[in-house]
């Protein structure tokens, strides 16, 4: 089995058919074709994507539901070729496609943590290929505050 | 911010190198041809936002930042819908 170099993990092994593609790579990193998602539970629920080339390219993401559980994902047509998924159709998330977003840690340019809902990454979980989806009405710097409506995620359980 | 009404067909000059041509309206839509000198970076609005939020995100931690970055975010991973929507096993490598 192939081993990578992590940022988060050292070395891991993976197997060769566990890596998703992303043939334009996405915005900023688009020399990066290749990523896997790594997930532990000690970090349960954040996944790390992971590029299998570059150790130092990692974005940590959350399910986007876990985030916003009334997210609408609008997929274009030009999305859905690039997950070579039929123009119109309305896959089903969770089963065919993975939607998840990618979280910011607090910095100088803000004071909490925040998630990317304008930009989620989107798989296709059969095809294992991705894409990032912008999505214009959508703040690509959502605040993530843990003490945000505690009752309703304890009602999804 | 200048505001301008153009119909299809007509243009925009900024400065002398730079055109912007109304091609087509339609709907919604609007169809754009842009003139300009090959040193000028020209990109959709949203590529540029989504890069530089991918870049900060991708730098804006290290490992040992991860346990805080956990406890930010930990009271909202338990809901069962969450577990359904990731289904980790079919991305989870088996890493040890």
């Amino acid at each position: 089995m192939p081993r990578m170099q992590t940022k988060c993990f050292d070395e891991v092994e993976y197997a060769p058919d566990a890596t998703f593609e992303f043939s334009s790579g996405i915005p900023g990193f688009e020399t990066e074709h290749t990523f896997v998602f790594l997930q532990r539970p000690a970090t349960h629920p954040l996944m790390f994507m992971q590029s299998v080339s570059r150790k130092d390219v990692c974005f940590i993401l959350l399910p986007v539901l876990a985030v916003d559980r009334h997210y609408e994902l609008r997929l274009s047509d030009e999305d859905l070729a690039a997950l070579h998924l039929p123009a119109a159709s309305r896959p089903d998330m969770g089963k065919d496609i993975l939607c998840a977003v990618m979280v910011c840690a607090a910095g100088n340019d803000r004071p909490q943590p925040t998630a990317n809902l304008y930009g989620p990454i989107v798989v296709n979980l059969k095809e294992r290929i991705g894409i990032q989806a912008i999505q214009t009405g959508y703040s690509p710097r959502h605040p993530l505050t843990s003490q945000e409506h505690p009752e309703e995620v304890k009602a999804c359980l | 911010m200048l505001v301008m009404r153009r119909r299809a067909g007509e243009s925009i000059l900024i400065d002398d190198a730079i055109e912007i041509q109304v091609l087509e309206v339609l709907g919604t839509r609007v169809k754009l041809g842009i003139v300009a000198p090959e040193s000028v970076l020209i990109q959709r609005k949203e590529v540029k936002i989504t890069r530089d939020e991918n870049i900060t995100a991708a730098r804006s931690f290290e490992h040992q930042d991860i346990p805080l970055l956990l406890s930010k975010v930990s009271s909202r991973a338990v809901s069962a819908d969450v577990k359904n929507l990731t289904d980790v096993f079919t991305l989870t490598t088996k890493s040890t």
